[in-house]
């Protein structure tokens, strides 16, 4: 079963802040879900192999060229804020971290 | 104009015999919008204009005694997590609140092609993810048959859409019975094609292996039609195959079909199935009957796991598809923006405030069984059961050409009923979801024609056929209709 420790490294990892009551909400979610499952523990799946995907089709490839099939435009107008046709976004440290300044390739930390 | 009984081939008939222009019956249709919508709430954002300048081009080629195609002028309700350039696109999500499409999806470019015309972009549940399209993140869709009454979902907004005369038809999409269930649930037909038929390329995904997009309409004769439409392979699906469909898709020949042998797996008729629902289905099976179709009880002994198989496999690729969003490229919340200090934080609030309850709950189970420790137990043996259970389907189906099931155990229920217990909500995509784990097609179509207004709630009944044969389904459900 899910701790509340683990819920919250989860969390982490998926990068989504929780709210304490929704933290106690999910933990009561996830127990019952998990519960359920553990009917498949009955399934002898050992000489089955795995589906993996929807699909059986194998090396689908396309030749490696560049198409211009959207409008960059339109992608850089989602953009909160850009410089060119840069994304720019919030310092991946902050100066209160004590961590160095670190400038991403093509993306300005400064105003 | 009838809104009534109006199929896409009477619509043709009557913008080819001068019945109605073009531009009039977009505006019959938006006219109903307007009075039916209040209550419905269909619909997240309407495409008047372009509707409208759409339809005058089709008069002018009218006027012209050009020819046109069948669909053209054809008005359809788009689900709001397909991608129409120009156009706001949601999901029903708060992080896509503000975001415009760059490009149309493949099926909207084929749709355009035929010259149909989008009324407007419908509501469903956040992400496609729930039974209800009480998930969405902006409002809820009610039932047109019973307003206190969810209209199914994910793809609700489209199924109500096309009950309440707001859409001559509609595409949705189905990842575990988003479009058959809202389809059974609004008393209107869903189906859901074989994996790989339809290009998803502008479809915002949902779970990869599982999701198809799919048409909701009045007739099994109008859902082959489009289905016909957006069917095909392109490069930007990897997944998709080049099947070449015959003109059997709209016209099944009645001799090919009373050959078929139809089965009824024991596994779907248990416990816990609303008796009218079970009633529904006879009523349907007696009616095949008398097309001559023989039936044969089979099994289908791994159905019974399909729910856990199905809601480990989905969350698990939902924990990777929505990894992109993060309120940045598709767009901003302006309002989180401003308070993170970090990238980091930026992520955090983003995802907290733009995720709705359904969908952080379906990344967090998601990333729990892909984690180290539990993949084993979860995802490694799900992957397993999913083989056991499309096993399943390659064994009946060599004594049986076609499945019929229930579509759903209820018909719709109410509004608010399954909400606090996503468990119960999951149970609703018992009869739907194995289909999609499989990769076959299935088709929902009402028992019988129902009266909105009156007090009976549609049940809808399945077919299920073999892979790339959706002629199959939609010739016996063509036939059905006309019992």
């Amino acid at each position: 079963m899910i701790s509340k420790k683990d819920l919250e490294n989860l969390a982490e990892l998926a990068r989504i802040e929780l709210k304490e009551s929704q933290e106690n909400k999910l933990l009561k979610d996830l127990e019952s879900i998990l519960k359920y499952f553990e009917e498949l523990k009955e399934v002898d799946a050992s000489v089955a192999a795995s589906m993996i995907g929807g699909t059986f089709l194998e090396n689908i490839c396309r030749s490696d060229e560049y198409l211009n099939w959207a409008k960059l435009d339109g992608i850089l107008s989602q953009f909160p804020k850009k410089e060119n046709s840069f994304l720019r976004v919030p310092p991946v440290f902050s100066a209160e971290s004590g961590s160095l300044p670190v400038r991403q390739a093509g993306v300005s930390d400064e105003e | 104009m009838e809104l009534e009984n109006l199929t896409i081939t009477s619509f043709h008939n009557g913008l080819l015999s001068r019945e109605f222009s073009a531009l009039e019956a977009i505006q019959v249709f938006f006219k109903s919008i307007e009075s039916n919508d209040k209550k419905i709430d269909a619909y997240l954002n309407l495409l008047k204009d372009d509707a409208i300048s759409q339809a005058e081009k089709i008069d002018i080629l009218l006027a012209k005694n050009e020819s046109v195609p069948l669909l053209a002028g054809v008005p359809l309700a788009i689900k709001d997590n397909i991608l129409i350039e120009g156009k706001k696109t949601t999901a029903a999500s708060r992080i896509l609140e503000n975001y415009i499409a760059s490009y149309d999806a493949t099926v909207i470019k084929k749709l355009r092609s035929a010259q149909a015309i989008f009324l407007g972009k419908t509501n469903l549940d956040e992400f496609a993810m729930g039974a209800s399209t009480e998930n969405s993140g902006f409002k809820i869709t009610r039932n047109p048959y019973d307003l206190n009454r969810v209209p199914g979902g994910s793809s609700g907004g489209s199924a109500a859409a096309v009950t309440a005369n707001m859409a001559l038809a509609a595409l949705g999409s189905d990842t575990g019975g988003s479009v058959r269930q809202p389809g059974a649930f609004c008393g209107v037909v869903g189906l859901k094609p074989t994996y790989g038929a339809v290009s998803r390329f502008g479809l915002i995904a949902m779970a990869s292996s599982l999701d198809q997009i799919g048409p909701i309409a009045k007739t099994v004769e109008d859902a082959a039609i489009l289905f016909k439409e957006i069917a095909g392979k392109d490069e930007f699906d990897s997944t998709g195959v080049n099947h070449n469909y015959s003109d059997e898709l709209l016209a099944s020949p009645i001799n090919k079909i009373q050959k078929f042998k139809i089965g009824i797996p024991k596994e779907y008729f248990v416990g816990g199935i609303d008796k009218k629902v079970i009633e529904g289905v006879e009523q349907a099976m007696e009616k095949l009957k008398s097309l001559k179709l023989e039936f044969k009880e089979i099994s289908l002994p791994h159905t019974k796991y399909a729910i856990s198989c199905y809601y480990i496999i989905a969350p698990a690729e939902i924990s990777a598809n929505l990894a992109r969003f993060e309120g940045i490229r598709y767009s901003s919340i302006l309002e989180v923006e401003k308070k993170a200090k970090t990238l980091k934080d930026l992520y955090f609030k983003n995802r907290g405030f733009g995720f709705g309850e359904e969908v952080k709950r379906r990344i967090i189970l998601g990333t729990f069984v892909l984690s180290r420790g539990y993949y084993d137990a979860y995802y490694a043996k799900a992957q397993k059961v999913r083989m056991l259970i499309r096993n399943d389907f390659v064994e009946a189906f060599k004594e049986v050409d076609v499945i019929i099931s229930p579509t759903t155990p209820t018909s719709a229920f109410k509004i608010g009923e399954k909400t606090k217990d996503p468990l119960s909500m999951y149970l609703s995509d018992v009869f739907t979801c194995p289909i999609n784990l499989a990769g076959l097609p299935a088709i929902s179509i009402p028992v019988k024609k129902y009266k909105l207004g009156g007090n009976e709630l549609p049940v809808g009944f399945q077919l299920i056929g073999k892979p790339f044969h959706e002629a199959d389904i939609l010739g016996i459900g063509q036939f059905y209709e006309k019992i």
